[in-house]
């Protein structure tokens, strides 16, 4: 039931959201425009005359204020209207649709591998603590989060793609299954299935799990360290000996004990790590030529693409802050004394 | 116990790139797959393109009356114009059509061409410049362009111009695209004569339509089956954005792309010598300059100009950062063009430049800022001029930064040096290279003529001013070519603030199985040749 006290404190916290959005947008707009990309000289091109270059300033409305495009720019999203893209031409909201499969796939598999990886090292790291499966795992892991992606992006191309022919290159799939399927929900891995087309299921498969598995590598380097320094936090407890001196075995002490005080600590970790994928997959989305979102929101920064901008910054806002929340919640399911 | 629990889901993600298998690899016979970067793609409206991107593309998808020969660059070839005749006065052009469908079954009738050029000039986007350079406007375009059949199209020049130049421009992919009006105009919106439909769909006649645009990500065309050309081998054409140089290297390597667009020199260094990959090197449009500004005033004494032309490296730039972007050449005039005398031979000679300093009373030299974009080639390109201009006592501070920063700055007058690259040389006529370059009508700050890089370095000569009109409008092929030999030793003379040291080529890698793939130097390279030989 809702005490008043619950009210004003959802109320609370639902005008912290507003405001840092708010915040946020403004902060992204002055960014937009103080920067040095001209997207009217992006249109009209090097050549243009200056009469051309007048003429497309003021069908984008930079003649007007700065404060009054931004307001203008902020009534437009209240009444769900988040304009055109300079770059495509279409709304912005067409074009996130289309690009934020992509990303979700990749982010969504990089996740998983991440986690699984990440979590299980971190355990075993503090389990052995200092002994050579520790050593190991913490070079390991320490490389993932120190090698630039970019970089471990090429060389694994290299290897996988290009020597061994493991995995496909750039892109979804192989180009030549372009347009076999049709885009429904624009998840390559779903559209295929549904579709039947195991050929190119395989194939997006074989694409995605390269760059899905550096991601997940370099998250996991996070994700190992603090698990191990959490891990190490309750083994050093005493409910621990207890639990051994019960004669339980180690690994239900460590399972069945330790490991379910840290799930908490561990779905912030996972989450706020999945955040960054969502929106910080760029380098990787270059080198494997990955139609996503980060590709998407630097491209368009670069020429000032300022609807298309601002929108992806208000989602990537947006996510950050439902991460936050979910995590709220599952602190609520998994920790008795929050509820 | 542990490692064993652990073990588990590890080995399910190993099983799962296992389960992946093996990439397959080689593109199919009837497909070509090209890499390249659609960074610079905005629209695919040929009113409103910029760039050589989408020229490439739209050549595919676009017919013009004419078109460009790619390997004459001053000839033009029969395109949807079987024929045409220039009146005896100069001052009209009559092109007769053939018969063509659109790839949508609409027949090609001379109301679409005439549509399409008054389109052009309404719209006022990046393509009208190439025809208002030459006089047309789009108060004036309902009589400049008039169809008195179905078959015929008759183009009025609204000045004086050598009638060539405008056959030539209507070669050029963009202001010479001819579209299908009755599909473009059911597909309007709000009055805006298709553009915003046209920027994903197409309405042309030549050998391929657009199938699909994802912005960043592809370019899809299938065969067009109303062509009325030869048939294509190909049934579709794949434009993947790669941006990544090294990417497209491998990718070309694995056989999983034909043709690859952009790739870094380095790359293709290394590709040079592999088997089963030929590189073709073609000279492209524009140069890579160094500019002054005669704002500046110590820029204004020919003496300081003169010297900084002895300060070039030609050679050294050339051999030792340009391989696969330029190729050198003094002259502001494109390789192969029309009238172009041989290179003066200038050459890095810093006693004389000290020399020309001196006396035009700079004797200690002096502290100049040099911009350039901050990538490749130019920051490479900055270094070693800041090198070369140190010997002959000029010394340079770099300012790098991006188009915006750069050319912005010269476009707002407001610089002291500048090494670039521009210059014209998409129509291939001297004409083009020499309005980008050389031509300035009116010097004043509120001209605002930035389309000029004469106006953008505050130089106008008059003598030269009219010897352009004259080289654009004369029809007598020994007089013009006298006309522009004048130009050009005039330019020795005076030494306009813009020095070019070399000219842009356009470097492609390809399949050495691919037979019949020609790159263009106007960009407009034709695909529908194209075959594998496998």
């Amino acid at each position: 039931m809702l005490t008043r006290s619950r009210t004003r404190g959802l109320l609370r916290q639902a005008g912290t959201i507003a405001v840092t959005l708010l915040g946020l947008l403004v902060l992204t707009f002055a960014i937009g425009r103080l920067m040095p990309a001209d997207p009217v000289r992006a249109i009209v091109g090097e050549e243009a005359t200056q009469d051309t270059y007048m003429q497309v300033y003021q069908e984008l409305g930079l003649d007007r204020p700065l404060p009054m495009q931004f307001l203008m720019y902020l009534r437009d999203v209240l009444t769900g209207d988040f304009g055109t893209s300079i770059r495509t031409g279409q709304p912005v909201l067409n074009d996130i649709l289309t690009v934020m499969p992509a990303t979700l796939e990749l982010a969504t598999l990089a996740i998983l591998i991440g986690a699984t990886l990440g979590i299980t090292l971190g355990v075993i790291a503090a389990v052995k603590k200092d002994r050579w499966q520790d050593q190991v795992i913490r070079v390991f892991s320490l490389m993932g989060h120190s090698m630039p992606i970019f970089w471990t992006g090429m060389i694994a191309l290299l290897i996988f793609y290009a020597a061994l022919g493991w995995v496909g290159g750039g892109g979804r799939m192989e180009d030549y299954f372009i347009g076999l399927v049709p885009e429904v929900t624009n998840f390559i891995l779903i559209d295929a299935a549904l579709a039947g087309e195991w050929e190119v299921f395989w194939s997006a498969l074989n694409h995605l799990i390269l760059p899905a598995s550096l991601l997940g590598y370099s998250s996991s380097a996070y994700i190992t360290r603090m698990t191990r320094s959490f891990m190490l936090d309750q083994i050093n407890q005493e409910y621990i000996t207890t639990a051994r001196v019960k004669g339980l075995s180690v690994r239900q002490t460590i399972w069945r004990h330790a490991f379910l005080n840290i799930r908490v600590q561990l779905v912030t970790i996972v989450a706020l790590a999945y955040g960054a994928l969502l929106e910080g997959a760029v380098l990787i989305e270059t080198v494997f030529s990955w139609p996503g979102f980060g590709q998407y929101l630097t491209s368009n920064l670069m020429i000032g693409d300022m609807n298309a901008v601002m929108t992806c910054v208000l989602l990537v806002g947006v996510i950050f802050i439902a991460l936050n929340l979910l995590s709220d919640v599952l602190y609520r399911v998994f920790d008795p004394r929050t509820r | 116990m542990i490692m064993h629990a652990c073990v588990r889901p590890l080995a399910a993600a190993s099983l799962l790139a296992l389960a992946a298998g093996p990439a397959l690899a080689k593109t199919p016979d009837d497909q070509l797959v090209i890499g390249f970067s659609m960074t610079n793609i905005l629209t695919l409206d040929p009113a409103a393109i910029t760039g050589k991107e989408t020229v490439q593309v739209l050549a595919n998808v676009y017919d013009g009356l004419v078109q460009l020969d790619p390997v004459n660059r001053s000839e033009v070839q029969p395109d949807l114009a079987e024929s045409w005749d220039v009146a005896e006065d100069g001052m009209s052009i009559t092109f007769h059509l053939r018969e063509a469908e659109f790839a949508s079954g609409n027949p090609v009738r001379a109301e679409d061409v005439v549509w399409s050029f008054r389109r052009l000039m309404e719209l006022n986007l990046a393509q009208a410049s190439f025809l208002k350079t030459y006089g047309f406007t789009a108060e004036a375009a309902e009589t400049a362009f008039t169809a008195p059949d179905d078959r015929t199209v008759v183009v009025t020049l609204p000045q004086k111009v050598n009638p060539q130049l405008i056959i030539s421009t209507l070669g050029i992919v963009g202001p010479g695209s001819i579209l299908d009006s009755k599909l473009v105009m059911e597909n309007e919106r709000d009055g805006d004569m298709g553009t915003a439909w046209l920027s994903q769909n197409s309405a042309g006649s030549a050998a391929f339509a657009l199938q699909q645009w994802k912005s960043n990500n592809l370019v899809l065309l299938t065969r067009n089956d109303n062509f009325w050309g030869e048939e294509p081998a190909m049934r579709r054409i794949i434009w993947r954005h790669v941006p990544e140089s090294q990417s497209q290297r491998l990718q070309l390597e694995r056989q999983d792309l034909d043709i690859a667009f952009q790739l870094a020199p380095a790359d293709l260094n290394a590709l040079q010598n592999k088997d089963g990959i030929e590189i073709q090197t073609t000279p492209s449009a524009g140069f890579y300059y160094l500019a002054m500004s005669m704002a500046d005033e110590r820029f204004q004494n020919p003496k300081v100009r003169e010297a900084m032309r002895y300060l070039i490296d030609y050679k050294g730039l050339n051999d030792a950062i340009l391989p696969f972007f330029g190729k050198m050449h003094q002259r502001p005039i494109s390789g192969g063009f029309f009238g172009l005398l041989d290179d003066p031979g200038y050459t890095f000679d810093p006693e004389r430049a000290k020399q020309l300093l001196a006396e035009g009373g700079f004797p200690n030299g002096m502290d100049v800022t040099l911009r350039a974009l901050s990538d490749d080639p130019f920051l490479n390109l900055a270094t070693a001029l800041q090198g070369s201009l140190a010997q002959g006592g000029v010394r340079a501070e770099v300012i790098t930064g991006s188009g915006d920063q750069i050319y912005g700055a010269m476009r707002e007058r407001n610089f002291e040096m500048i090494v670039g690259r521009g210059g014209g040389g998409q129509l291939p006529d001297p004409d083009s290279n020499m309005r980008a370059l050389i031509y300035n009508p009116d010097n004043s700050d509120e001209a605002r003529l930035t389309n000029f890089q004469g106006w953008r370095t505050s130089f106008m000569d008059e003598e030269l001013n009219n010897l352009i009109d004259a080289g654009a409008s004369e029809a007598d092929l020994e007089t013009r070519r006298q006309i522009y030999a004048d130009i050009q030793n005039r330019i020795d003379e005076v030494v306009p603030p813009l020095i070019p040291f070399s000219e842009v080529v356009t470097s492609a890698a390809y399949r050495a199985d691919l037979e019949g793939f020609v790159v263009n130097p106007s960009w407009s390279t034709d695909l529908s040749t194209v075959t594998k030989n496998r």
